[in-house]
């Protein structure tokens, strides 16, 4: 039976500084199509990885103006014209009292967005990645860093690539192949 | 596995040891005892509570107030501590979010229960039913239930987030264990984690930014509540001051619970490195300092209610303070706000026999103070055929402790499964500690 074609080649490494170096050399090398692993943030490495968390936030912001515009718009509309219920005089369009509910849920679509927004962005929730047939990498969750080469670059070559990972001092490298 | 964290996560993935289950086995005939008063509620209607006119609102709003002032204080607490990155936030923060979840989930029980037809709770959301009748959108009821469920959805998101990479952490030991059923239950939750670096970025921009989203919620959420009581004409609540009083005398309550909590888990287990002696101090002195802010809320109601107010205010303050509510007041004060000044003494504050009744008092003070607003402020009745005086029955008592037993089987049952402290910051404090070791 001929294995699977490999999916990529990684470097496993002990510390965050090995990792850092490792994801640094990688881009200045050229590796394009790459990616880190750690049990904890690094924001080094996300760095070099050009890593951007603006678009949490505007997709955050621009959800969350949207829910406060839908809820005031909704409740201007049943009071206004659907449903006008004249209460001793005061003005249909009260808007001050519009405010605390449009307020509410504004920041209930701000926060959702937020969580379903980096989701996106992370392209998960996933059932499989082929990362996780890599040899030792539940430890990536605990206490060890990974360094992922994907077969997808262009520079990916099974051999040149573990050599390349080999010149950056980690624990061990080995080819990523699809189960 | 390193060593460090090993704890945590064995503590989450061992068995149950006796202690644990005697305790959940408590709450949960608590529980049952919450089951109970609330079919007898659903079933006999709300006559089988103590409240009539004048009281309306007895120990069902007391409750809700009160419930909704702990989660307010508690993920009040864990968001500072996640937006200003402090170095307590490793220790405290998972179950200050739970505590939050926790009594946000006993709190809504409430509202929907004290409406007289709950079936019917529904209708407090706009839909086009066929009564062709919509929510009247001036009305704090109706803020209320959007502040209610922004609350839940809110301060489960906040706790979700965290607990992502947490739970692909519990996923890969339990797969390395050979747990199976245990890792796919941890591993659905963890959504495919794999610890990305890049998705840790995304990922700590989305949890400081709900954090943040949490703040502005949390005065939102117990000021609707006050505002129920502003709105009113009745002389003892219709008062600007009300909303602030509200959150002020809110903050012992969660902080005491969360320090309480922090007390016993170190305990029961064994988490001494995680919630050091340092955090403990940090967490009781918070706490004498939000009881110092509630004594100022406190004095500042009585010296304007009683110099500045008009007489019918005035009166009603005195009936509250000095008349036949003062020993619900005085005692709010002496639990809430004169107990845990205590914990200025550093060797009072340093042991857990002293902390934990002292937090847990505090929450009851804050109880007794929404008792003093809510019945107490209704004490000067203004109809001559004079109501007899508010006694809460057996049903209410038994929804009061059977809500409590439900935040505590809630507890235990996330300190069992869930990582109590957050794994994932211990593992990047200590990064940055030896990073910071080095360079020296």
């Amino acid at each position: 039976m001929s294995q699977p074609p490999p999916q990529g080649a990684i470097a496993e490494f002990t510390e965050v500084d090995g990792l850092i170096a490792a994801v640094r050399a990688a881009r200045a090398a050229g590796w394009s199509r790459l990616d880190a692993h750690a049990p904890h943030p690094v924001p080094e490495a996300a760095e070099a990885l050009g890593a951007r968390a603006a678009p949490v936030a505007w997709i955050a912001v621009a959800a969350g103006i949207f829910g406060a515009a839908t809820a005031y718009g909704t409740e201007w509309y049943l009071s206004v014209h659907d449903y006008p219920l004249n209460v001793g005089g005061r003005p249909m369009d009260a808007w001050p009292v519009f405010l605390p509910a449009a307020y509410i849920v504004g920041v209930l679509w701000a926060a959702a967005a937020a969580l379903l927004g980096m989701l996106r962005l992370n392209r998960l929730p996933r059932l499989h990645h082929p990362v996780f047939q890599a040899r030792g990498f539940h430890r990536a969750s605990q206490d060890r860093y990974f360094l992922h080469l994907s077969a997808e670059d262009p520079l990916f070559e099974p051999e040149a690539a573990l050599e390349f990972l080999r010149g950056l001092a980690p624990l061990r490298v080995s080819v990523v192949r699809a189960a | 596995m390193s060593l460090s964290t090993a704890p945590v996560v064995a503590a989450t993935l061992r068995p149950g040891g006796w202690g644990f289950r005697i305790a959940l086995l408590l709450a949960l005939a608590g529980v049952a005892v919450l089951a109970g008063a609330v079919s007898t509620l659903l079933v006999l209607g709300i006559g089988v509570w103590g409240n009539n006119i004048p009281y309306v609102w007895g120990f069902d709003l007391i409750a809700y107030a009160w419930w909704i002032g702990i989660a307010n204080a508690a993920s009040l607490f864990a968001a500072v501590l996640v937006l200003r990155r402090h170095g307590l936030r490793t220790a405290v923060n998972r179950f200050a979010e739970a505590v939050a979840l926790a009594a946000v989930l006993a709190a809504a029980l409430y509202p929907i229960l004290h409406l007289g037809r709950p079936w019917l709770f529904g209708w407090t959301i706009p839909y086009p039913a066929t009564t062709r009748l919509w929510p009247q959108f001036g009305s704090p009821l109706v803020w209320d239930f959007w502040g209610i469920m922004a609350h839940v959805v809110v301060t489960s998101l906040f706790w979700f987030i965290g607990l992502i990479p947490d739970l692909a952490t519990l996923r890969d030991r339990a797969a390395t264990e050979g747990r199976w059923a245990m890792a796919r239950a941890y591993g659905l939750f963890a959504l495919g984690w794999r610890g990305s670096v890049v998705h840790w970025h995304r990922h700590q921009a989305a949890y400081r930014l709900v954090a943040a989203l949490v703040l502005p919620l949390l005065l939102s959420a117990q000021t609707v509540v006050a505002l129920e009581f502003a709105t009113t004409l009745v002389p003892a609540w219709h008062q600007a001051r009300l909303p602030v009083h509200v959150v002020v005398t809110g903050l012992p309550s969660g902080i005491g619970v969360v320090l309480a909590m922090a007390a016993v888990l170190r305990q029961a287990l064994s988490l001494e490195r995680f919630v050091d002696a340092e955090d403990m101090d940090l967490l009781a002195r918070l706490l004498a300092c939000a009881a110092l802010a509630s004594g100022a809320a406190y004095a500042h109601e009585l010296v304007t209610g009683l110099y500045l107010e008009d007489p019918e205010t005035r009166a009603a303050l005195a009936a509250r303070a000095f008349g036949t509510g003062a020993p619900a007041y005085w005692g709010a004060v002496l639990l809430a706000v004169l107990l845990p000044q205590l914990l200025w003494r550093q060797g009072l504050r340093s042991r857990a026999w002293v902390v934990i009744p002292v937090g847990l008092l505090a929450a009851a003070g804050v109880w007794l103070d929404r008792w003093s607003l809510v019945v107490g402020g209704l004490l000067r009745e203004r109809l001559p055929a004079h109501a007899v005086a508010y006694a809460p029955s057996p049903a209410e008592w038994a929804l009061l402790g059977g809500s409590a037993a439900l935040f505590a089987a809630a507890l235990l049952l996330f300190g069992r499964y869930i990582p109590v402290v957050a794994i994932f910051e211990i593992r990047h404090e200590e990064t940055l500690t030896e990073a910071a070791e080095e360079e020296r």
